[in-house]
């Protein structure tokens, strides 16, 4: 079998003698769709800050590809093609849409095709096109969530962490951006993490799913095989 | 497997009651000391400067240790004292020193509360800002005032002059009381708001702590003390100009003070004077290079000691010289956590 | 024709008045560090604009390609090295940092090059010309036009380049713009770099529009502190208007009260918007 996209081996962080994340192990392979659940609190989104370099982890190892990438800077693990997505997207609101995208090009590796990959951009989500001048701060929830992808999708990742993406947004624009993350995948190989607290969503989605209670893994699978009574156990740990 | 500790059931507090005898017994001898003329000119001279500067950095460190507002415009006060002194003890007043520096103080006062009205709508480096740039403009008001001599500032001839012993016992008494003020005051409700409040200010706000009140108190009484200090500064330099009285190198002391000795304790600032003004006197040799010394001092402290001498020391020893926390003795007996 | 005068010169200064101001509006926008050395870096680029011209007998003007890099140089390492190391204590240890760098220059300066006043003398100094009726000092016309290409070049270079595009997302949202791919402790580095250059013009205005000697940073750090309240931390317009607000303010209130009045405009500002005329 070959080596995974992404691992991570045995992760601890902490926030002085609070431990967050507990031991927690996962691994997604190239264009796979993975979902990561939880409750709130669980220590989803400290275990994605670690693995992103946002946090540094107390313990435990992340490996994107064959290369150890543990502790490294967040600009050096974005320009290798990993990239987060943050809960409630962080546009840069003073800026441009074009601007904020451009941003995303902003690794060098990226920067040759920063043109072609923002047609791409704006072809799946043809209403940042249109609203290409207006300061990010203006647009609604929904369209400043488009913003922060395609920021994202301009450093073409071979990896995309998604934190919440449907957090505050209605239904009918969760589900347009559900779409536009599978077309993704599907069309760059891009593997995709999900991380979400709307359980049946993220499993009709994915391949494979972790679940996460208190800083640890307690179950994970193939996500057309888990049954619910399991699931609903290690979700609320009873 | 989530661990919490409670660190104050580490801290061993060493104050009362030896720690509060052995300063009494301190200061009552400085006391007789300058009263019975045991203590030579010299070594008056020194302590003179060590009481008003450890006054100063006090009422610095409440300000930016404790309160939060980190003033760069402390020399305000020192200018109003200084130019008060100058005025009410010229023969236009012919006031005595003691009723020059309380005029001198009570002014500050005024000025500190209608400054509070500005000021306190800000926070942060707005207001550190903003207490730099009023302590300019009242340098530029005295520099186009006829009154108080314009840039050429006035004369100080307090007749009778006062003689060093008698400087000294009340540069000593200012001191005495600012410490045990500020001693006293972080022990009270206002001392656990204080804190609260420099952690988190809008936490602080939540859990009900007046924060206009407790910023209020704090900027007025430090406005009192430091022109009370200010005030007898000028005692022996004989003139005031608005360049001299409205220097920011005022504040530049009062922060190396505070940073030195550590912001947040009580005796920081003390250990810091000490040093300051021992510092001062051995860098007279080296004129030119002073300030290059004392702020690579500064920088270094920052960057190395970033609690100060005093709270290095409370944190590697574990113990507390004067704690400021009111509640020190039931939280060591409370061995919190598991 | 006393107030079309009184704007004409007004405006002249302004340019010059938002020059000394717009590194420190980069350094509190972005940085978000109140730089309380910020008036020593622009006296240091007077007296090395002033060291160079002399030395080499050349116009003043062209100094800049020395000094400019030379002070982004030392910006970025000092950035980099110190004061970035501070930032993580706290903005309060920062400010200390940056207030213990301005006595430091301040005596280093008076060491190098002694308390006597310099200034840079040009061709043009006293010179002027008549339109209209109205006198206009060719020095004056030279700085404005200094000040307006600066604050251009700037401008573009944040609005048209990658890593002037990475600096006002950082400013922004310092930690988007590492999901970003943005190298923070680098940018900021080089906004530090940016601001240093920016005090290398304008410590050469300075030196050519009056005399300076080692303790003269501290009126342009307040003049500066005014120019960035007033115009809006960060905003480049806005420090424009302010520069102009402030030129006015020095014209109409001349020598005694010109600062003044700029001191009381400033605390008004402060009191009525804190975020400055052009702030959100």
């Amino acid at each position: 079998m070959s080596e995974p996209l992404l691992r991570i081996d045995d992760l601890s962080v902490g926030y002085g003698d609070f431990i967050a994340v507990d031991g927690a192990s996962l691994q997604v392979d190239e264009g796979q769709i993975v979902s990561l659940i939880g409750l709130n609190g669980a220590g989803k989104t400290t275990l994605t800050s670690a693995v992103t370099g946002l946090l540094k982890p107390t313990s435990g190892k992340v490996y994107f590809g064959a290369e150890d990438i543990t502790g490294m800077n967040t600009d050096k693990i974005v320009s290798k093609g990993l990239s987060l997505i943050p809960q409630g997207g962080r546009c840069f609101n003073r800026m441009s849409v074009q601007d904020n995208l451009l941003m995303g090009s902003f690794p060098r590796s990226a920067r040759k095709e920063a043109k072609e990959t923002l047609g791409h951009v704006y072809e799946l989500f043809p209403v940042l096109k249109e609203k290409m001048r207006d300061p990010a701060g203006s647009l609604s929830g929904g369209q400043r969530q488009m913003v922060a992808i395609g920021r994202a999708l301009m450093a073409r990742p071979k990896c995309l962490i998604f934190d919440e993406i449907s957090l505050g947004l209605s239904p009918a624009v969760i589900k347009d951006i559900y779409n536009r993350i599978q077309s993704i995948n599907e069309r760059d190989k891009t593997a995709i993490i999900l991380i979400e607290q709307d359980t049946r969503r993220a499993l009709k989605m994915s391949d494979s799913f972790f679940v996460m209670l208190k800083g640890k893994i307690v179950l994970s699978g193939k996500s057309a095989e888990v049954d619910a009574e399991t699931l609903k156990e290690a979700y609320f740990g009873i | 497997m989530l661990k919490r500790k409670f660190t104050p059931s580490h801290v061993k507090v060493l104050d009362s009651p030896p720690m509060l005898i052995l300063c009494i017994v301190l200061v009552v001898c400085l006391y007789i000391g300058c009263f019975a003329g045991l203590i030579s000119n010299k070594v008056m001279r020194y302590l003179v400067q060590i009481f008003l500067y450890v006054t100063m950095g006090e009422m610095w460190n409440l300000l930016s240790g404790y309160a939060g507002m980190t003033s760069l415009g402390q020399q305000l006060y020192i200018g109003l004292a200084g130019y008060s002194v100058a005025m009410a003890t010229s023969p236009l007043f012919g006031l005595p020193l003691f009723s020059a520096l309380l005029i001198g103080a009570g002014i500050s006062v005024v000025v500190s509360l209608f400054m509070s009205l500005i000021l306190f709508r800000l926070e942060g480096m707005y207001f550190s800002i903003a207490t730099l740039v009023a302590a300019e403009a009242f340098c530029m008001l005295f520099f186009a005032w006829k009154f108080v001599g314009q840039g050429a500032g006035l004369t100080i001839r307090i007749n009778p002059y006062p003689k060093l012993q008698e400087i000294c016992i009340l540069s000593l008494t200012i001191c005495v009381v600012a410490l045990a003020l500020v001693y006293g005051l972080l022990r009270t409700r206002v001392g656990l708001g204080l804190t609260a409040m420099r952690d988190d200010i809008t936490s602080a706000a939540s859990v009900g702590v007046n924060i206009f009140s407790h910023k209020l108190l704090v900027y007025v009484i430090a406005a009192f003390f430091t022109a009370l200090a200010g005030g007898i500064f000028f005692v022996n330099k004989g003139t005031i100009y608005p360049d001299s009285g409205f220097d920011i190198s005022w504040t530049i002391s009062m922060v190396f003070i505070a940073i030195i000795g550590g912001t947040g304790t009580v005796s920081g600032p003390v250990i810091g004077a000490i040093i300051y003004v021992f510092l001062n006197e051995k860098l007279a040799d080296y004129p030119g290079w002073s300030n290059i010394i004392l702020g690579t001092i500064t920088i270094l402290v920052i960057l190395f000691l970033p609690n100060g001498i005093m709270g290095t020391l409370q944190k590697k020893l574990r113990f507390e010289i004067f704690s400021s926390k009111r509640f020190s003795f039931r939280l060591k007996k409370n061995a919190g956590g598991k | 024709m006393y107030f079309i005068q009184t704007l004409i010169n007004g405006l002249l200064l302004g340019g010059y008045y938002a020059l000394i101001g717009i590194g420190m509006t980069m350094i509190l926008g972005i940085v978000k560090l109140t730089n309380l050395a910020h008036g020593e870096f622009v006296i240091i680029g007077a007296y090395m604009a002033s060291v160079i011209t002399t030395g080499l007998g050349i116009d003043p003007i062209l100094s800049l390609v020395i000094t400019v890099p030379l002070m982004f140089l030392i910006g970025f390492v000092l950035q980099y090295v110190l004061i970035g190391n501070a930032m993580k204590k706290g903005p309060e240890p920062a400010l200390l940092v940056t207030f213990g760098l301005s006595i430091i220059l301040m005596d280093a300066m008076r060491l190098t090059f002694t308390v006597n006043e310099r200034s840079i003398a040009t061709s043009y100094s006293t010179k002027t010309f008549t339109v209209l009726g109205i006198n206009i000092s060719v020095l004056n016309l030279v700085l404005f036009a200094i000040s307006i290409v600066s604050i251009l070049l700037l401008s573009l270079f944040l609005n048209r380049t990658y890593v002037g595009r990475a600096i006002r997302a950082t400013a922004d949202d310092a930690e988007a713009a590492a999901l970003s791919g943005v190298n923070i402790k680098k940018v900021y580095a080089i906004a530090m770099g940016v601001s240093m250059a920016s005090a290398a013009v304008a410590g050469l205005c300075v030196g050519m529009k009056s005399t300076f000697n080692p303790t003269s940073g501290g009126a342009y750090l307040s003049t500066a502190f005014v120019v960035v309240v007033i115009g809006g931390m960060g905003s480049i317009p806005g420090t424009l208007i302010a520069g102009v607000i402030f030129g006015l303010a020095q014209v109409i209130g001349g020598a005694s009260y010109g600062q003044l009045i700029s001191y009381v405009m400033l605390l008004l500002v402060l009191v009525i918007r804190p975020k400055g005329i052009l702030g959100k």
